[in-house]
């Protein structure tokens, strides 16, 4: 299923081939964004990309640069679930070959292990990140800022969290950011998000990207490296991005 | 000092003002004088006589001082003078209470049920502002004119658990369900279960009224009698596939991809599903859309006779068909409810022509990525189309979350190279969402008002602004234009 193809490769140049997973399914808050992102701000540093879309049955290209998974209602993840367990070991590949994986809300769920419901039932995740999300008994929400780091960068993130699941970060993977404002991964160790090499998982919304360039651009040269030796994204002019990033800033809990 | 109230949004909980004592229990528990507490208040009848004339005297104080519309407060009043004041009031209506909820189209059907009320003779009392929590619908009771036979209250999908037992209403009418204001309803499912609780609290005899074309409305009464209404629309209603304002496309039923025969808006249309057999069957109400014309008016055609809706849009072909299946049941004719739609206007903002400066103004309410896209599929066509302000707050009203911005189709605008004017609490928010829509983007305003002057100035005379606005953005809009607006424009033939 390709919902929209934003170039094409051409030539010499090996472009940049964006999934974004479950389209159709886990798009709860403006997820498309990210990947909108994503694909601009690569094509204005005049990389060809190509975004296409993918639902359950359908396999996963084998160049994927960067895959993006979004958020969902618990109903509609369970569904993304069955289909997930089926690519556990090509998921393993992908990443083991360099593949950026980049998880929101539900989709930083399904990054995990697994995820267990109210009711105890466990829904198996992609396992490419070191971490278990457990339903608590009320929802996370309100506005966040955060200092994340990624990819050897530091940056600001802002966005909006709104989740049952409270998830723990085992050791082989990282927090993506501290969280001064907001209640992150549990509620209570002031974390936000997991980092495992090119694994990315985040709560956030906002969507999280459009007022984050630094995270996006953060990924994009991760997912750039793959095929790359030199990786070289020239700056670009962030100041509405960076308005909308104040304007959230400004705004209380 | 005047009292300043807002309706507090919070999910199921009654609002508790600094004036109140008027918690859940109270109107659950008092159906009447003879309920449980009907002892410690004596003489209700006298009780809420006296909370009425404070009640409305609230009201005045609250417009004078330009505070508000006035929409609310003096339900806070009347609740806090004469607690249980809502039910008895209900309970008083010899025809009863008509009750319409869902996400999008409670204030226009509400409103269309009561104008066709009206031409049949049956007075009738309603919260047409929009005000829909308990508050508003206690105002609503306050500000009737004396021998209202019945009663319209839309009411929010969050408070549909202690206002159904509180109103019995004798007809439920559901529109559909759309994601919206996740930051308080968590999930649409959620939504969805609310519905279908409060259909159990309904009282014997009630009959539930409901859009047949939306798959998780309708999968929420599979098990319950009701009465169904639908839109035909010949060709297709141009909705793309799998718009990002739709809800998953799946099966509710066995959770299958949901194959579409028609698509009226997002998700709304007809579907099967593709694994088992469940999926759309006839309305016991159609409307068919035989011609729209934008903004201004759609023809439809019911049980045979076409007419002129004097507002457009596929979404007010829906809720034309509601108010025709819910006033049918009252036992008004098709041909009657049509007369009176004939000469229907939209109210508060939803769809309104204004005059600023001397040149025409479309208002209209972007609630959610369903609503807005519904506007957006009307618009995006028509030559007279000048320009478009998008106004974002974030407001508990709105939605603290903006993120469902990036959902609605403003791609479809951009395409058409139109000016965009982003204005808001999160204007600059709009202004990247437009950015990367690859837009034509002026620069971000503060002020809503400031933003229509400037897409006014730019836009040729022969064609018109279209402002989308969030709840509270279009309140401002309205409060702002309160001294400039001279009347509302008689609409084009």
């Amino acid at each position: 299923m390709t919902r929209f193809t934003a170039g094409s490769h051409s030539g010499a140049d090996p472009g940049l081939l964006i999934v974004h997973l479950y389209p159709d399914l886990l798009r709860s808050y403006g997820d498309r964004g990210n990947v909108l992102v994503l694909a601009r701000r690569a094509e204005w540093r005049g990389i060809s990309v190509r975004v296409v879309g993918i639902t359950r049955g359908e396999p996963i290209p084998p160049g994927a640069d960067l895959i993006v998974i979004g958020g969902g209602s618990d109903r509609v993840q369970a569904l993304a679930g069955t289909d997930v367990v089926e690519r556990r070991g090509v998921m393993a590949d992908l990443v083991a070959g360099g593949t950026v994986v980049f998880g929101v809300c539900g989709g930083y769920q399904l990054l995990g292990h697994r995820y267990v419901g109210v009711d105890g039932g466990e829904v198996a995740g992609l396992g490419v990140l070191d971490v278990t999300t457990t339903a608590g008994p009320d929802r996370l929400v309100g506005r966040v800022s955060a200092r994340a780091s990624f990819g050897g960068q530091a940056f600001d993130v802002v966005g909006f969290e709104n989740h049952a699941g409270r998830t723990t970060i085992g050791p082989a993977a990282a927090a993506l950011a501290s969280v001064p404002k907001g209640r992150g991964n549990d509620g209570r160790d002031r974390t936000e998000g997991a980092v495992q090499r090119n694994v990315v998982g985040t709560y956030l919304h906002g969507p999280v990207l459009p007022s984050s360039p630094g995270f996006a651009d953060a990924l994009l040269g991760r997912a750039l490296a793959r095929t790359r030796d030199h990786v070289e994204l020239p700056p670009l002019d962030d100041r509405m991005e960076e308005a909308a990033s104040l304007e959230a800033l400004a705004r209380g809990r | 000092m005047v009292l300043r109230v807002r309706e507090q949004q919070v999910l199921g909980e009654p609002f508790e003002p600094g004036l109140g004592r008027c918690a859940r229990d109270r109107i659950d528990g008092l159906p009447g004088p003879t309920g449980p507490e009907g002892s410690k208040v004596r003489r209700p009848g006298a009780r809420d006589a006296v909370a009425t004339g404070f009640a409305r005297a609230s009201r005045r104080l609250s417009r004078l001082s330009r505070r508000g519309e006035g929409s609310s407060l003096p339900g806070v009043v009347a609740e806090a003078l004469s607690p249980g004041f809502v039910a008895r009031r209900a309970a008083a209506l010899p025809d009863g209470v008509i009750v319409v909820s869902g996400t999008n189209g409670k204030t226009t059907t509400a409103s269309m049920i009561g104008a066709i009320l009206s031409h049949a003779g049956v007075p009738t009392l309603g919260n047409d502002t929009g005000a829909n929590l308990r508050q508003g619908i206690a105002a609503a009771f306050v500000g009737a004119r004396a021998g209202a036979r019945r009663a319209v209250l839309e009411v929010d999908e969050g408070v549909l658990g202690t206002m159904v037992p509180a109103l019995r209403p004798r007809l439920f009418v559901l529109t559909n369900v759309f994601r919206d204001q996740l930051d308080r309803f968590g999930e649409t499912e959620r939504v969805v279960e609310l519905i279908r609780r409060s259909c159990d609290r309904l009282p014997e005899g009630a009959t539930i009224v409901a859009n047949s074309d939306d798959p998780l409305l309708r999968f929420a009464l599979d098990d319950r009698p009701h009465v169904t209404f639908g839109v035909r629309l010949d060709p297709d209603g141009s909705v793309r596939e799998g718009a990002a304002s739709a809800e998953p496309e799946i099966c509710p039923r066995c959770g299958e991809t949901l194959v579409y025969e028609r698509r009226a808006i997002a998700h709304v249309g007809r579907a099967r599903c593709a694994g088992c057999s469940w999926g759309w069957t006839p309305p016991d109400v159609e409307v068919r859309v035989l011609h729209r014309r934008g903004l201004c008016s759609v023809e439809l055609e019911v049980e045979g006779t076409a007419f002129t809706l004097p507002t457009g849009g596929v979404y007010n072909a829906y809720n034309a068909a509601a108010a025709i299946a819910a006033t049918k049941l009252t036992g008004i004719e098709p041909r009657t409810a049509i007369a009176a739609l004939r000469g229907f206007r939209p109210r508060f903002g939803r769809t309104e022509q204004l005059v600023v400066d001397g040149r025409k103004v479309w208002l209209t309410l972007m609630k959610n990525p369903g609503s807005a896209d519904a506007v957006i599929q009307e618009i995006a066509g028509d030559p007279e189309l000048g320009a478009v302000v998008v106004a974002v707050n974030d407001a508990a009203a709105d939605g603290r979350d903006v993120s469902w911005i990036w959902d609605v189709d403003l791609e479809r605008l951009a395409t058409t190279g139109v000016r965009f004017f982003p204005t808001g609490v999160r204007g600059s928010d709009v202004g990247v969402r437009l950015k990367y829509a690859g837009a034509q983007v002026e620069r971000v305003r503060r002020e809503p008002l400031d933003a229509i002057r400037a897409a006014i100035g730019l836009t040729d005379p022969g064609r018109s602004p279209v402002v989308l606005a969030t709840y509270t953005a279009m309140l401002e809009v309205r409060a702002a234009l309160s001294g400039r607006v001279a009347r509302l424009m008689d609409r084009p033939a």
